[in-house]
């Protein structure tokens, strides 16, 4: 399991990157965190001419809430959006990711780019209704969240482009809940709530290509059933090794009433079936 | 220290003599030896099931940069030589592994050519650009489709795919069902599974030409039978080979085989004079093609007694063995030890189980931790939870009423083996004891009461023989017969201890166990002994890790060893100092009169005199001081366990929480408690691996679809709960009273947690794992599936 | 190409090509053999290291991205006289080790964790070691170590 051989270029400067990969061509890849990137270099199903390193790029570190919104720099490891209390779902979410030598690598704007349906970070950007800033050969661009998912590992982002930054709106009020095989692992089914002001974005990751979102007036307590139950009707999941759509759907009902529940307070144990 | 300080080493947690240098990053792997002009190896791996070898194409990876050669199949170097396990079972069919494929490919992942190159990448750059055609077969994935199905036999000599079946019967079944009060029927499945030890396999082979001496380093658990295959597949002496296994990455029976690629690896050195090669499996292959196990389908139905006594068993077993007949082990291993050991610690009269070994289109059946025993147990304890549910007694009481108790032994099980422990009641007493049933069967009412998730108890009580000797280890009919090992123990002249020892360790602390049974043998300090292990040149004769066997049959032969050198020293002392040999005690390298304190000649200069002094040596001794030893236990020491666990299962999601988790295995006397239990903890999580995470799925073309730890799940500290691990200590009639305590932890697991979900829910499982998905469809089912 | 890179407190050149991973650089250019690989794709934690101080798949890493880095590998552990590390101790004692090949990487692991969280209980513990696959303890010593140690540390600095 060793990797293709490729081109290696350090940038120094977004548009450094940029340029890079344009005189790749549509061979060029982005090496950010790796964390994604390198196991499928390694299983050689991918082989890309050149990787343009992005990780000494300065400037693309900044962790900071401006006029209600996050802004992290493409360079923000899991590690760091963890850690911090400025968005606390996104904080929430982050520590679902992987384990410490995961979250010190990886980055917020690498997770969102290679758009895996089971990651956290895109369900969280879609709930939140946020959006990348894109750098490219005819200058930048600002994505948004709902665009920028086009399917399992795929993006709206062209060849030569680069996520430079990424936008977190703040919720009122947020709710996470994640339903894993193990500890760190990619979730079977995940749920982010976010509340602005009366409305609420329930977005469901593992079940779909993209995140599956699904918008609703303010949730009162007692309306978490209804909404977890019009959640899970909502979604088509698809049956894989780890369970079959209907137990994706369950999961999904279960989930969004715990995330609800954390978002309005009325988390309640599940009603228990009596043993036999 | 002084002799009356000295304590005997046996018992005692001593520092593990591997630590210091695995703990510092100094350990010796084959992964990481380094030879001058070595070049590295990478395998050309068939994306197909099953399909007929057109034609491999090697001509663009001779193009790469760094590569040399490129070896096939069909190669002079290789095409004349096979892996055939032989057995002399009846209606065996035997059938050849090639070392590289010839003709045709019968799995995903076989090894159809293989690239040497200066270094481990360049070797897979060279392994992408040979090109293979492939002309597609119909692949068997299934062991226990019809017969009549099979359109394209996996071996030619096997067309139904059926390389072995054997009947077990005792008493008269039939009449005992029509008797019994209860019959309850099952049909269970048990999830192929595998050894995943985190180094995976790898091999450094470097042939000398002008003396025909082969040097293999390998991360094997049988050196000494791989020499003896190898002398046998390559027409060389035994004496010219030598095999090294230094410090291994953990084993757990995959690196109990010697594998196409050994061969392979050996053969193209053998091609390559002078030129060490490397292959060290990377995790891809080791989930594609080292060895598989577990992959088994139980039909069974059970009578009983009113009274819970059980009256009758029938079983019909399938055992996947996948494409080929592990080498040398044989398709029965898994097949026999079902039929064989499927009763298990309870008393049963009439039994009627027939095995078959199927032959698929899958990664090979191999030896794994607890062989069939897991599946086995489980398909057991799901009959006695059936049966207690249908007599609606405790699942415990009916066990009790069952279990081989010490005034049956020895007891002739139906499958005729003899079990030698009967200490099976004191286990589940004591587990009993410790997990406090009483607590959670009210922490399980309280639960139901409160309308909280719901908690289920399992049981799991299993017999496993280890250290079989050679009455004991007959069951596959193989050429050889595993029942002994050697040890030599050698005093050297400065009166050190070094020990030959043909144990081999992957972790199992065999060195320091080995220096812990010589050192109170001989009548040293366990610091003063140094162990020598996993060299055939160094070590006379060992079989290897397998059967939980070491501590039993290499312990007994250290011990004889060392106790032998003991005499020898003795008796040179008494010549030396004009002492009645009867009257002298060797203690912590001391010769003592007996009940004197102060000694009258130390060892070591006993040594200077056997090596150095000649003319000091009395008449009639020969100089030297060391001695070597064979121990065969002739039967085997019956090791017995019980364990129970608390599990928590959330209907909502599925999740399954283990709350608590207790295991009491007889052991024997313990030589090191922290290596005991070391080896029992890991079992467990082995077990509760298999259980409830691991799973290797082969989709219906013959492709693995869990193929990188992404899918194949192995469970972490996060999953595996705190384990409270207890004995009952029986001492076994071997010389250092120990049984084998390896493998007893995998075997319950499967039958704790799916015993658990009937208790805390009311579902029975039948097909395991028993992941989340599992058990919300047992309890919800049907939808849209 | 030529990096430059300290490892263990020494300085180091090397050549690697770009494909090169820090660990096989480790292992193959350095000879720090310490440092294993168990799966090669990010999952088992056998290869982490620590790089300017962060736990580090070292197979997830190009050893060209470590230019300048200060990489921590087992090997640097015990002091220069030998004396373990009260981690190394601890896993020796506890039985935290069987055949050695998860073991340079739960200690970085756990070597990190006790750097930032110098108290945790076995819950944190079990946790964050949940990155490191073990395959022969059942994790039973490897918890067990990890907690002693942490007394053992804070003991050494209450002092």
């Amino acid at each position: 399991m060793k990797c293709p051989p490729f081109e290696y270029h350090r940038a120094t400067s977004v548009d450094d990157a940029v340029a890079a990969l344009v005189a790749a061509d549509d061979e060029g890849k982005i090496l950010a965190g790796g964390q994604s990137l390198v196991p499928v270099l390694a299983l050689r199903l991918a082989r890309p001419a050149a990787l343009v390193d992005v990780n000494r790029v300065p400037g693309l570190d900044e962790l900071a809430v401006r006029d209600g919104v996050l802004r992290a720099g493409a360079l923000v490891r899991h590690a760091a959006l963890a850690g911090q209390t400025l968005h606390p779902l996104a904080a929430a979410a982050a520590r679902y990711i992987g384990h410490a030598a995961i979250r010190s690598r990886g980055t917020v704007a690498g997770s969102l780019a290679h758009a895996d349906p089971a990651a956290e970070l895109p369900a969280v950007l879609r709930a939140c209704d946020g959006a990348v800033h894109v750098a490219g050969p005819d200058g930048s661009r600002r994505v948004s969240a709902d665009t920028l998912f086009r399917g399992a590992l795929q993006t709206d982002l062209g060849d030569h482009e680069v996520i430079t930054a990424v936008e977190l709106p703040r919720p009122d009020a947020w709710g996470f809940a994640e339903f894993a095989r193990r500890h760190g692992d990619f979730a079977v089914v995940s749920v982010a709530a976010a509340r602005f002001g009366d409305r609420v974005r329930v977005v469901v990751g593992g079940v779909a290509g993209v995140p599956h979102l699904v918008t609703a007036d303010a949730v009162d307590p007692g309306d978490v059933e209804g909404v977890a139950a019009a959640v899970a009707d909502d979604v088509d999941p698809a049956s894989d090794l780890h369970g079959s759509a209907a137990y994706r759907r369950a999961l999904t009902r279960e989930l969004t009433r715990r995330a609800l529940g954390d978002l309005t307070g009325a988390a309640s144990p599940a009603p228990v079936p009596e043993p036999a | 220290m002084t002799a009356a300080e000295h304590r005997p080493a046996t018992g005692t947690a001593v520092r593990r003599k591997e630590d210091a240098r695995l703990l510092t990053g100094r350990g010796r792997y084959v992964s990481d030896l380094v030879l001058p002009r070595m070049r590295h190896v990478a395998f050309v791996r068939s994306p197909i099931a099953h399909a007929r070898l057109t034609e491999v194409d090697a001509s663009g990876a001779l193009e790469v940069d760094g590569v040399h050669a490129v070896f096939t199949g069909e190669h002079p170097a290789l095409a004349a030589v096979a892996l055939r396990a032989q057995s002399a079972l009846p209606g065996y069919v035997e059938t050849d592994q090639p070392p590289l494929a010839r003709g045709k490919v019968r799995f995903a992942g076989e090894a159809v050519a293989a690239v040497v190159a200066d270094d481990r990448y360049l070797a897979e750059d060279g392994a992408e650009a040979v090109v293979v055609d492939y002309d597609p077969l119909e692949p068997t994935v299934c062991a226990w489709t019809d017969p009549a199905d099979v359109t394209d036999p996996v071996h030619d000599e096997a067309p139904d795919n059926l390389l072995l079946s054997r009947t077990f019967r005792a008493g008269d079944v039939e009449a005992a069902l029509a008797a019994a009060d209860v019959v309850v029927d099952r049909e269970l499945t048990t999830n192929r599974h595998g050894g995943n030890p985190i180094e995976c396999r790898a091999g450094v082979a470097r042939y000398e030409a002008a003396d025909r001496r082969l040097t293999f380093w390998s991360g094997t658990q049988v050196p000494h039978l791989v020499r003896t295959q190898l002398a046998e597949l390559l027409d060389l002496p035994v004496g010219n080979i030598r095999v090294i296994a230094p410090d291994v990455g953990g084993g757990f029976g995959v690196k109990a085989v010697l594998y196409p690629e050994d061969v392979a690896l050996c053969l193209i050195a053998i091609a390559t004079p002078g030129v060490p090669l490397k292959w060290v499996e990377d995790r891809v292959e080791h989930l594609l093609a080292a060895t598989h196990a577990r992959d088994h389908r139980y039909v069974l139905r059970a009578g009983f007694a009113a009274d819970g006594a059980l009256l009758a068993v029938r079983a019909d077993v399938w055992c996947n063995t996948g494409a080929y007949s592990v080498y040398p082990w044989t398709a029965g291993i898994e097949p026999l030890m079902a039929g064989g050991l499927l009763t298990g610690p309870y008393k049963l009269e009439h039994y009627e189980c027939t095995v078959r070994g199927v032959a698929t289109n899958t990664s090979p059946s191999g030896p794994y931790r607890g062989v069939a025993r897991p599946s086995t147990v489980f398909a057991m304890e799901a009959l006695l939870d059936s049966g207690a549910r249908a007599l609606d007694m405790d699942p415990i009481a009916l066990r009790r009423r069952n279990l081989i108790l010490p005034a049956d032994i020895p007891y002739r099980m139906p499958s005729r083996l003899v079990d030698d422990s009967g200490a099976y009641e004191a286990c589940l007493d004591r587990a009993v004891e410790v997990f406090d049933v009483d607590r959670w069967r009210a922490e399980q009412a309280r639960r139901r009461d409160a309308g909280e998730k719901p908690v289920g108890i399992g049981v799991g009580i299993y017999n496993e023989l280890t250290g079989l000797g050679r009455a004991a280890s007959a069951g596959p009919r193989m050429p050889f017969r595993t029942g002994h090992d050697a040890c030599t123990v050698r005093v050297n002249p400065d009166g050190a201890v070094t020990v030959f020892s043909g144990v081999t360790s992957q972790g199992q602390g065999l060195e320091t166990t080995m220096a812990q049974v010589v050192a109170d043998a001989l009548g040293v300090d366990y610091d003063a002994v140094d162990v020598r292990i996993g060299d055939t040149d160094e070590s006379l004769w060992g079989f290897g890790a397998f059967s939980s066997r070491q501590a039993v049959i290499g312990g007994g032969a250290s011990h004889l060893a060392g106790a032998h050198v003991r005499d020898k020293v003795l008796e040179l002392a008494g010549a030396l100092r004009e002492v009645d040999v009867a009257d002298l005690d060797l203690r912590a390298g001391q010769v003592h009169v007996r009940g004197q304190e102060k000694p009258i000649i130390s060892l070591s200069e006993v040594a200077r005199v056997a090596y150095l002094q000649s003319d000091r040596l009395p008449e009639g001794f020969e100089p030297g001081l060391e001695g070597t030893k064979f121990y065969d236990p002739i039967r085997g020491a019956f090791a017995a366990g019980a364990q129970l666990a608390a599990i928590e299962f959330d209907p909502a999601t599925g999740a399954v929480r283990i709350l608590d988790w207790v295991c009491v295995e007889d052991a024997g006397t313990i030589v090191h408690p922290v290596i005991v239990d070391g080896q029992i903890a890991g079992s467990i999580a082995q077990g509760i691996g298999g259980a409830m995470y691991e799973h290797l799925v082969y989709d219906e073309a013959g492709n693995l679809s869990t193929g990188t730890l992404l899918d194949y799940l192995m469970p972490t500290s996060g999953e595996i709960p705190e384990l409270r691990i207890d004995h009952v200590s029986v001492p076994a009639a071997n010389p250092t009273g120990v049984r084998g305590v390896g493998e007893g932890g995998t075997l319950a697991p499967n039958a704790v947690v799916a015993g658990a979900l009937v208790d805390a829910l009311g579902v029975e499982v039948d097909d395991l794992p028993v992941t989340p998905s599992c058990v919300w469809e047992l309890l919800h089912g049907g939808g849209d599936r | 190409m030529r990096i430059t890179l300290t490892v263990n407190g020494e300085a180091h050149r090397l050549d690697v090509e770009p494909r090169h991973t820090l660990a096989d650089a480790l292992r193959e250019g350095l000879a720090l053999t310490g440092t294993h690989l168990g799966c090669e794709h990010g999952v088992c934690g056998a290869c982490t290291v620590l790089v300017d101080g962060e736990p580090v798949r070292a197979c997830l890493m190009f050893a060209v991205q470590a230019e300048g880095c200060t990489v921590a590998t087992v090997e640097g552990l015990a002091g220069p006289d030998g004396t373990l590390h009260p981690l190394q101790e601890a896993f020796s004692v506890c039985h935290g080790l069987q055949c050695g090949a998860c073991t340079p990487g739960m200690l970085m692991t756990a070597v990190h964790l006790l750097a930032v969280e110098p108290t945790p209980d076995r819950d944190r513990i079990r946790a964050e070691m949940a990155g490191n696959i073990c395959r022969c303890t059942g994790y039973v010593g490897i918890v067990d170590a990890v907690e002693s140690a942490a007394a053992t540390m804070a003991g050494r600095e209450d002092r």
